[in-house]
């Protein structure tokens, strides 16, 4: 027993050593801590800079298209990002990269943070290569913001329509000088309630902000506006619709090479972040809008497309089977679709557990000899027009009995990874399993992949047959040696 | 059947060996076929607790899982009985829970990741197996021909007595305790036959552990002195005896008295006083025959007998006074039901209220038992023939176990391993006489008696001497047509057993009835999961220390499923409290809102079949409630007022004001008219319309409703902000038209937690 713990320390640092080599498998988030007086070097010129929000789903997403220029004299390579220290826990799926090269990828991005007294923390954007001085480069930073929209009023009746409300600055935070910036802001639809109106003093063009396009809103352009100012604005907009919001996703993938099986678990803490109820639940109301289906905040179905080919889907919370789901498989894409037990209204939690298994070989290539290499889905779960967002996602890649040298690749931002044993179904040594984290995700990173290499040698599939034909000779020894034991008292008749 | 066919085939050319294997065989295809005809709900529904009982036992085996063995015995319970709490680990059986737990903790030391929910729901159907096997012992220690034992592990393997208490999702203490009667019994009567003092201790071991596992212990408490005690009488008092028993009542009464629960009963309480008298008599027995060995005196013996019977009489005195002084328990109210079957009706109507705790219905014997009802007497009779020791044990069981199968319904679990004995010996008599195939040789001495006619040697077999034969009677039979006629038949027979054996198994005893199954249109099955959709938004959604009113019923379920501290349960340890939960709803609004307050209650739930035609409801039940609560308040509720002058049960407009204004009715019937056009509210179960103005509701508010409304959940109103009654409160809102003030109050400041 003694030997486990060692043994899974060794074939973690192994594999942290073999993940070194892989080139993403240096998580693309990591965190570093500054002292309190710290303010980014001016070394940058933000020289024309659009934001588009859009507010289609349940969350903000903002993607930032900027110019930027190097004003300093050295080549420079750090671009910060600043956001509210209250905010910046929330920013999910962070990503940058070159708006005219694409195909370079991501950049390295980390999260700087001051002492838990600062009011601002930074993302700061590794380029891939310093900006010579004069030279301009266009980026384009995309994140959402989880849990940023609140619902106004925050009770509401069953049938009314819900408001949410989104405040930020019309000044994009920056840490540099911006010569020239504009905010778009794109509505699910054109029931703007209440909106701040900014004078037309403040913009370049002179005109009362915002400007009005259907459902689609403008501030700006600004000009020169410097590092840190921020104008507070308050939008409040129709979208009637659930805020689905996952606290907890555990996700377990575990593969068979026997069974030639991988199976699929995934455990959901759901809540509903949308409007609560100003009366109680009334059952006859739901019963009567049923035949009409009007948009509601309650969410009454998830649906979770699979890959093809999946099997034996189930679904089940903590006291059974809810049996009301259905699954359509199906030639392209199975659909699960799943009713929960009661319509999940606004501040409502549901807890549930959804699994299935599919054929492994649509997932799993040997490369040469003993090696294999998987690709999976980091991310799968419902796909709804409202969006659904993840506070925090555990994946467990649980790989065969005795596979080693485990790299992965993946490029969802990471804060967390670690290889550890587990033990099952009459394990000796125990599954090598790949545990990711994942926090403040958004439905969107559906489509992501992770790229799973390790290396399992054909003996190790013959060690639990072995293991239990010698615990089955085992026990028939005992059981003989233990039979055969004269245990009477009295002396036997035919001595 | 077919097997046993074979086995006499085999009997000519086969060694023993092949015997062995054979009877191997079939007992593991006994115990497949018991396994897998207690798997109907799993396959129609899902790996599920069953019922209600079941979800405690469950919820205490999920605790000793997670907490280990001592903390489980030390368990107060908070959530439960609500403000009182329950000793949960002093006041019951642990037996089920342990036995879960250790086959628990030997799937994960063999690293099988098992759910204890799913040993939970197995673990009847796999015992079932193992109680087919004790039966097959049990009956080869009466009989010599092996066929029986077969037989009788085969009927006891699917008869659907036993199936009603075992299967897949009941996991109730029977579930292990009819195991362990049986094998039980099996060795007390080994240990009588052998007059070892290793079976007797074994005999005691068991019944230790069955005194873990099940309240029903005391069956075999009462009927293992009483076979004792009977063959003292029949002058059959052997050392065999007085060493299986004195070494079983010695170990067995020490190993009963480490279950807290039990404790000092059985030096206590009468029901266990037969036991200890049954051991000083045989004391006093062997004493007598110790001394008469030596002094081989007729009048001394006499004597002594005279001695015998005084010293029995001043025992029963001295018991009847210290039952009467106090120091024995007296007997409790579920004993006394047992010989008084109005009795409970009368003075515990909580015991009445239960459904299985009412007499036996005479049909229910043939549902449950089939043509084992029949061959019963015949199997008891064949027993009274031979009169062997262990015969006798047949036949005080089939006695004793019949009488309370009549007087209870839950009791037919107990007669039905007997009943499988008796009946398996009396066939195998039959299948043994009429399959040989040999032609039976008829001695010179019969023919000198002049009975070679077939009918008379046949009617030999049957028609025996009486008690004291010591002659073995011709059996045999000449004819093929009557062996096949005979042997056909049976066969017939035994094949519309197993019929009626699924039968009955798939249609009565296979529903959660947590889970409803009803059908679409299409013929599909629909599944009506209304118990869970509510105990699940319940367990979700409210916070984690919300008080549940309910009627006791559902405590288990609401403590299993929904994780909700209950006010009562179906411990019912404490009729006051159950009574003042009955007086809540039975009351006015006015009255209730003050208990409901004291007790700290957040949320009421009630049962509503109406809306579907489900009659196990609340209101159904509601009688029960008014009875229990009058019985402790008898002035403020009043049985007689819930029925019309014309003692009528109504629920419709004809319905008397006591019954319109109790909190009960108006929960059930609250909004409920809205569904349906004005005046054409239907109540399906009690097929009335009803009145056309709904009930209103001030003091609570509706929470939750299912899907089928067969659950209603409703909140408890904080008080008033302004100071008002909330009937004042309430129609303030109403009479000004305005939209009702929000329900929530705020934080609640009257009450520090």
């Amino acid at each position: 027993m003694r030997s486990f713990p060692l043994l899974s320390s060794c074939v973690a640092a192994l594999s942290s050593f073999a993940s070194a080599e892989l080139n993403h498998s240096q998580p693309l988030l990591s965190k570093q801590v500054l002292s309190g007086t710290f303010t980014p070097p001016q070394v940058f010129k933000n020289a024309n800079l659009v934001r588009t929000t859009n507010l289609d789903k349940s969350y903000p997403r903002e993607t930032i298209n900027v110019i930027i220029e190097n004003v300093d004299s050295k080549p420079q390579s750090e671009y910060y990002l600043p956001f509210e220290s209250s905010l910046i826990s929330n920013v999910g799926g962070f990503e940058a990269k070159d708006k005219k090269a694409p195909e370079l990828g991501n950049f390295k991005v980390e999260v700087v943070e001051f002492d838990t007294e600062s009011t601002t923390g930074f993302y700061l954007i590794h380029l891939p290569s310093p900006l010579a001085p004069k030279a301009q480069r266009t980026i384009s930073i995309t994140y959402s913001l989880l849990k940023s929209l609140s619902p106004v009023p925050a009770q509401i009746s069953q049938a009314d329509k819900q408001y949410l409300q989104y405040t930020f600055s019309a000044y994009t935070p920056s840490a540099y000088v911006t010569a020239n910036q504009k905010t778009k802001l794109k509505f699910p639809n054109v029931d703007v309630p209440d909106y701040t109106t900014l004078p037309s003093e403040l913009n370049a063009e002179k005109k009362t902000d915002p400007q009005r396009q259907g459902s689609t809103f403008t501030y700006g352009p600004y000009a020169d506006i410097p590092a840190g100012a921020s104008q507070p604005v308050t939008v409040r907009y129709e979208s009637t619709k659930p805020v689905t919001h996952a606290t907890l996703l555990e996700r377990d993938i575990e593969i068979s090479h026997w069974g030639g099986n991988l199976a699929t678990e995934e455990r959901y803490w759901l809540t509903n972040l949308g409007a609560s109820l100003k009366t109680h639940f009334s059952r006859v109301e739901w019963q009567k809008s049923q035949y009409m289906n009007p948009p509601t905040t309650a969410l009454k179905q998830i649906n979770i497309p699979l890959a093809p080919g999946v099997l034996s889907p189930y679904f089940v919370d903590d006291i059974g089977n809810v049996s009301t789901s259905r699954f359509r498989p199906g030639a392209r894409e199975s659909t699960l679709e799943l009713k929960p037990r009661y319509p999940i209204f606004g501040a409502w939690n549901y807890n549930f557990k959804i699994g299935w298994d599919a054929p492994l070989s649509t997932y799993l290539r040997k490369i040469s000899g003993d090696s294999y290499i998987l690709k999976v889905p980091f991310l799968e779960g419902p796909r709804m027009p409202e969006g659904v967002q993840y506070s925090r996602v555990n994946l467990r890649v649980i790989l065969p009995e005795g596979a080693t040298n485990v790299k992965f690749s993946t490029t969802v931002p990471l804060i967390d990874q670690s290889t550890t044993l587990h033990r099952t179904f009459m394990d000796t040594i125990g599954r090598t399993s790949l545990t990711l984290s994942a926090i403040n995700l958004i439905d969107d990173f559906r489509d992501r992949d992770l790229i799973v290499t390790y290396d399992y040698p054909w003996t190790a599939g013959f060690r639990k047959p072995m293991v239990i034909t010698l615990g089955m000779f085992a026990l028939l020894a005992v059981v003989y040696v233990v039979g055969s034991v004269d245990t009477s008292i009295g002396k036997k008749k035919n001595a | 059947m077919a097997a046993t066919e074979g086995d006499q085939f085999l009997k000519q050319a086969t060694g023993p060996k092949t015997r062995g294997l054979l009877r191997v065989i079939i007992l593991v295809l006994i115990a497949g076929a018991a396994v897998s005809s207690r798997l109907f709900s799993v396959i129609r529904f899902e790996s599920i607790i069953h019922e209600f009982d079941p979800w405690f036992n469950f919820r205490a085996t999920k605790y000793l899982v997670a907490n280990g063995f001592y903390d489980f015995w030390d368990w107060f319970d908070d959530r439960t009985w609500h403000p009182l709490g329950r000793v949960t680990g002093g006041t019951l059986y642990p037996g089920l829970m342990v036995t879960s737990g250790v086959i628990y903790h030997f799937l994960r030391f063999l690293t099988l990741p098992v759910d204890i929910r799913n040993i939970c729901v197995l673990l009847a159907p796999a015992f079932s197996g193992l109680t087919a096997f004790a039966t097959y012992l049990l009956t080869n220690e009466m009989v010599s021909s092996p066929s029986a034992g077969l037989l009788a592990a085969a009927f006891m393997g699917i008869t659907p007595g036993y199936i009603s208490r075992s299967v897949a999702g009941s996991y109730d203490n029977e579930a292990i305790a009819i195991f362990l009667l049986v094998f039980t019994f099996f060795l007390w009567i080994k240990a009588v036959k052998l007059g070892s003092m290793f079976w007797g201790a074994l005999t005691a071991l068991f019944y230790g552990y069955m005194v873990s596992a099940w309240g029903g212990y005391v069956f075999i408490t009462n009927l293992l002195p009483l076979h004792a005690f009977v063959l003292i009488c029949m002058g059959r008092y052997s050392p065999r005896l007085y060493v299986s028993y004195t070494s079983w009542y010695a170990l067995g009464t020490l190993a009963s008295m480490q279950i807290p629960f039990v404790g000092f009963l059985p030096i206590r309480s009468s029901e266990h006083m037969s036991a200890l008298g049954v051991f000083g008599l045989i004391q006093l027995v062997a004493f007598v025959e110790f001394v008469r060995a030596q002094l081989p005196s007729k009048q001394f013996q006499t004597l002594l007998r005279a001695l015998v019977v005084l010293i029995f009489v001043v025992a029963v005195g001295g018991l009847v006074l210290l039952t009467v002084g106090g120091v024995i328990a007296p007997w409790t109210g579920r004993f006394y039901s047992l010989w008084d079957t109005g009795y409970a009706k009368i003075h515990i109507p909580i015991i009445a209220s239960v459904s299985e705790h009412q007499p036996t219905a005479w049909p229910a014997f043939f549902f449950d038992l089939n043509l084992m009802i029949f061959l019963f007497p015949a199997g008891v009779y064949m027993c009274f023939r031979t009169l062997t020791d262990e015969q006798v044990f047949i036949v005080i069981y089939s006695v004793l176990a019949s009488y309370f199968a009549g007087v209870m319904v839950r009791l037919m679990l107990t007669l039905t391993p007997i009943v499988c004995v008796a009946a398996a010996m009396a066939f195998s008599q039959i299948l043994d006489t009429y399959l040989d195939a040999k032609t039976p040789k008829v001695d010179a001495k019969t023919a000198e008696n002049g009975s070679s006619e077939p009918a008379k040697v046949a009617a030999a077999a049957v028609l025996s001497d009486g008690l004291r034969s010591t002659r073995n009677p011709l059996v045999g039979i000449y004819s093929y047509a009557s062996r096949v006629t005979v042997v056909g038949f049976s066969a017939i027979y035994l094949l519309i057993f197993v019929l009626h054996c699924t039968w009955v198994t798939s249609n009565a005893y296979s529903s959660p009835s947590v889970v409803l199954a009803s059908r679409l249109p299409d013929g599909s099955q629909h599944i009506i999961d209304d118990y869970r959709e509510a105990y699940y938004w319940l367990r979700q959604n409210t916070p984690e220390n919300a008080k549940i009113m309910s009627w006791w019923d559902y405590g288990y379920q609401i403590g299993g499923m929904a994780d909700r501290p209950t006010l009562v349960d179906n411990n019912t340890w404490n009729n006051t409290h159950i009574a003042t939960v009955g007086k809540a709803m039975s009351s006015k609004e006015e009255v209730s809102y003050p208990i409901m307050r004291q007790h700290e209650v957040d949320y009421v739930l009630v049962v509503f079949g109406g809306l579907l035609g489900y009659s196990g409801d609340d209101i159904n039940k509601f009688l029960w409630m008014v009875r229990i609560a009058e019985g402790i308040w008898p002035e403020e509720v009043k049985e007689r007022s819930f029925f019309t002058p014309r003692g009528e049960y109504r629920v419709d407009e004809g319905a008397t004001d006591t019954m319109k204004n109790s909190l009960m009715y108006k929960m059930s019937y609250y909004n409920y008219n809205s569904l349906f056009p004005a005046g054409q509210a239907q109540d399906r179960v009690r097929n009335v319309r009803l009145p056309s103005e709904g009930p209103q509701l001030n003091v609570i508010d509706e929470a939750f409703t299912s899907e089928n409304w067969i659950i209603r959940i409703y909140k408890v109103k904080d008080l008033d902000n302004f100071g008002r009654d909330h009937h004042s409160a309430v129609s303030f809102d109403k009479g000004h038209k305005k939209k009702r003030a929000a329900k929530r109050k705020g934080p609640k400041v009257l009450r520090v937690e």
